[in-house]
């Protein structure tokens, strides 16, 4: 039973840097970024290439840069400039750039599966009550840990942490003094996009790469991120936490009906309360 | 109705979470009065007409329409009792024409005077064309004309003439006050145009800091030294 | 509707109600025309394309009259398309019904389940729907995906239909010159039936809502409910393409179910346009055609209908369907005046 759960923590650990992205993008800019699941895959295939030339962690380090980048060209190229268009225009734009995405991803790396090699030094298992454990999976867990304190600090004590947060409760019309809203939205998206990367990278010893691992997981962060209360960074953190837990536990007990499971807990949710367990009103 | 007011509304409060934006705001409007609703920004002028039309949640306090109580009734059933409105920031359906617009607030009212109030509304020459289509002083009519059609009994004017030139402006208060007359409508006018307030305005209720400072007809409110200082300013003595 | 105009708003910004004669002849004559086509001797490759075309078109013209009416993009409609094929499988493998009742019963299966889904979704704003409507979608498709038992999973399932359905036989509508004429007549049906819709005053209400609900509330209108038959609506006409499809084809794949397909009907929505019921349609019709003509030349399809998305939201807010009207009323008024 133990294992379950640190299994479910695992997997609720990568949801959770993936929505939390997420959420960093749409409570600046209020957007849904519909190629967030494009970046985790992408971050995911480059840190395989590159790990083919510097190693895992190499491969890591070579990945959130890219990605970071990338999320400050789309801040700058894309979000900025529809920033006074009306939702739904950014929405198809970055649902456009996905598809563009994927069609490179398979151009460059074909559509078969790839399978990536744990780092080294964690290839092993520990013993937990009684039953074999993989090291790797615990230091999935230890990461997405240190994201949440990171981010948490961050959010808390820094002048553009309490920026993002105000916009992310209530979009700011006007800039903060001290603040240089064009600049921090650059580096938010940033990243955004390289907690995406990072969590594509750290998921691909557990999961095969494909061009289309992107869209399965960015279904699930919507998921968390509606649960959670659009833009509401605890609320995605309880969210993916228990999305985690169901979406393991349901593979686990009832394989047939698994991908319904988080679904109908969305549903439940919902009904009780329409904008997400985070948010009153 | 019997002692005479169309709209009475006592103990009007409304919290939010930390501070009080209405307490305890009391008043009662005669059949066909307008009624000026003034005070500076913040004074709890919006929220008063976010109570009284049932907007928002948890309003405290008694609306009574024509004797009747509707202070448990959701906004769209206050709207069928005949308490209408037009909300300050234009509030009109962009992709709809005039005339459809119209008809479509007409639909549930007991009169149907869609034709009637655009032409008293000199919309008749842009009635077929949408509303996005159209000026901004035309679109505050528009918005005047969802708010009259039915020939509701009382009338909450949020800024009419917001935004408008001060000819648009006086031109709307005429046309309101020409209305109001021919149909004995009952008006409630927030307004922060003076020249509009003084021109069609009966009697007139000042709010400060969600309270009601003083109410009277519009002379003694202009010479009240306690208006002067918290909201007029010195120009107006 | 509007009655005639003054002359100085014709053009571009002519309202609804103008230049009705002139779309309802070449409405008319385009759907005539099309039940000619398979009479005129065309080879059955494209025959066969144009069938696909069309039962695309019903799909894409469910998801633009969402977006047109009620101002929701639906990344889910996979789930009631190929629901519905889905359904036809299901019902066909394991119970005893004529196929006659099987047919009719997919489409209002569909419509049950759209109206629970939009009480659900329809608790949530715009952008939120487009999230949910695309988790949704995709929860059925795993579901079928890892279900083996229930519709034999990614291998998907034949459906054996009785030899005779209403009376015609089973290949009728399974060969192109035949089926033609009956997605071609459910399509053109489809859009007279939206069109009237759109024009009623329920039409009016609901655009009222999509662009002021609050405003829509305080002219003492509902506006939950005109949304969710505006969404089973909508539920019923894709379900009605996955219906012909089933039909024509004869077996389902998940890949019925895909968030691709959502998205695609999404995208050749967009491209056609939404402000006009008919545009989607037309969108098909280019896009089934072109996606054809492509496969000849590139692999790169999916990046050409990325970019051709972006390119059209950013320079065609009203798509095709936008363009063309644009050019028919400029046409039309010189004509007139």
């Amino acid at each position: 039973m133990l294992i379950q759960i640190l299994n479910g923590l695992v997997y609720g650990g990568m949801l959770y840097i993936v929505s939390v992205g997420l959420v960093l993008i749409f409570g600046l800019r209020r957007v849904v970024n519909f190629a967030h699941g494009g970046l985790y895959m992408l971050g995911a295939y480059i840190g395989f290439a590159a790990g083919l030339y510097f190693g895992f962690w190499g491969g890591l380090v070579v990945a959130l840069v890219l990605m970071a980048l990338l999320g400050v060209l789309l801040d700058y190229g894309v979000f900025r400039p529809l920033q006074d268009k009306d939702h739904m225009t950014t929405v198809l734009v970055t649902f456009g750039i996905l598809l563009v995405m994927e069609d490179m991803v398979h151009m460059i790396w074909g559509a078969d599966t790839i399978s990536v090699a744990m780092p080294a030094l964690f290839d092993g298992t520990v013993d937990i009550s009684g039953s074999p454990f993989p090291i790797y999976r615990l230091l999935v867990i230890a990461v997405a840990i240190v994201v949440v304190l990171g981010l948490t600090l961050w959010l808390r004590h820094s002048r553009a942490g309490l920026y993002v947060r105000a916009s992310s409760v209530d979009a700011l019309t006007t800039g903060m003094q001290g603040v240089d809203t064009e600049r921090l939205s650059l580096a938010v998206v940033g990243l955004g996009t390289a907690l995406a990367g990072l969590s594509g990278v750290i998921a691909s010893p557990l999961m095969a790469l494909s061009p289309a691992m992107g869209s399965s997981v960015l279904i699930e962060s919507f998921i968390v991120v509606v649960i959670g209360g659009l833009g509401s960074f605890s609320g995605a953190f309880f969210a993916a936490l228990v999305i985690g837990q169901v979406h393991n536990l349901g593979i686990v007990y009832l394989p047939n009906v698994s991908s319904m499971l988080p679904l109908l807990l969305m549903v439940v949710v919902l009904i009780l309360k329409p904008s997400g367990f985070a948010r009153s009103h | 109705m019997a002692d005479g007011y169309m709209l009475e509304a006592r103990g009007l409060t409304r919290r939010y979470a930390g501070f009080t934006a209405l307490n305890n705001v009391s008043f009662a409007l005669r059949e066909g009065e307008i009624r000026g609703l003034i005070g500076s920004n913040g004074a709890g002028k919006s929220t008063c007409m976010d109570v009284l039309t049932g907007r928002g949640k948890n309003p405290i306090g008694t609306v009574r329409l024509g004797g009747e109580d509707i202070s448990k009734l959701s906004q769209r059933e206050r709207r069928a009792k005949g308490l209408s409105r037009s909300f300050q920031k234009t509030s009109i359906f962009p992709d709809l024409t005039i005339r459809e617009q119209v008809r479509l607030a007409a639909r549930n009212a007991e009169l149907d005077n869609s034709e009637e109030v655009i032409s008293e509304l000199a919309l008749s020459s842009i009635a077929d064309r949408l509303a996005s289509d159209v000026s901004y002083g035309d679109q505050r009519r528009v918005d005047l004309a969802l708010a009259l059609v039915g020939r509701p009994k009382l009338l909450l004017l949020d800024e009419p003439a917001a935004g408008l030139t001060v000819e648009e402006s006086l031109s709307m208060a005429r046309m309101l006050r020409d209305l109001s007359e021919r149909w004995k409508l009952t008006v409630m006018l927030v307004e922060h145009d003076m020249e509009v307030i003084f021109a069609i305005c009966d009697r007139l209720t000042v709010l400060h800091l969600g309270e009601v400072l003083t109410e009277g007809d519009p002379e003694s409110v202009r010479s009240n030294p306690e208006v002067i200082r918290a909201y007029l300013g010195s120009s107006f003595a | 509707m509007s009655s005639i105009s003054s002359p100085s708003v014709r053009g571009a910004q002519a309202a609804p109600g103008q230049g009705i004669g002139l779309y309802l002849a070449i409405g008319c004559l385009v759907a005539v025309l099309g039940f000619a086509l398979p009479f005129v001797g065309l080879p059955k490759n494209l025959l066969a394309l144009l069938t696909s075309a069309s039962i695309s078109a019903i799909l894409a013209t469910a998801v633009g009259f969402l977006v047109r009416q009620a101002g929701l993009s639906s990344f889910g409609h996979a789930a009631f398309y190929g629901g519905a094929a889905y359904a036809i499988a299901l019902l066909v493998k394991y119970t005893s019904l004529p196929a006659e009742v099987v047919v009719l019963a997919a489409p209002l299966l569909i419509v049950g389940l759209g109206v629970v889904v939009s009480l659900i979704l329809l608790r949530t704003n715009g952008i939120a729907f487009s999230m949910l409507s695309l988790a949704m979608a995709q929860a059925v498709y795993e579901l079928v995906m890892k279900w083996r038992d229930l519709a034999n999973g990614e291998d998907g399932l034949r459906i054996r239909f009785a030899r005779e359905i209403f009376g015609l036989k089973l290949s009728f509508f399974q060969k192109a010159d035949t089926m033609f004429l009956v997605t071609w007549a459910v399509l053109v049906v489809v859009i007279a039936i939206l069109v009237l819709v759109s024009r009623s005053n329920f039409g009016t209400l609901t655009i009222a809502i999509k662009n002021n609900e609050e405003r829509a509330r305080f002219l003492g209108y509902r506006t939950l409910w005109p949304r969710v038959v505006i969404l089973a609506l909508s539920a019923l006409i894709a379900a009605l393409g996955g219906t012909l499809f089933a039909l024509y084809n004869g077996y389902v794949t998940p890949s019925l179910l895909h968030w691709t397909l959502s998205g695609e009907a999404l995208i050749i929505a967009i491209i056609g346009g939404t402000r006009s019921v008919w545009a989607p349609a037309v969108g098909a019709f280019v896009f089934v055609i072109l996606r054809d003509v492509a496969g000849n030349y590139t692999t790169h399809w999916q990046s050409i209908v990325g970019l051709v998305l972006i390119a059209v939201v950013l320079t065609l807010p009203n798509g095709i369907g936008g363009a063309l009207t644009a050019f028919t009323n400029r046409f039309g008024g010189r004509q007139n005046g």
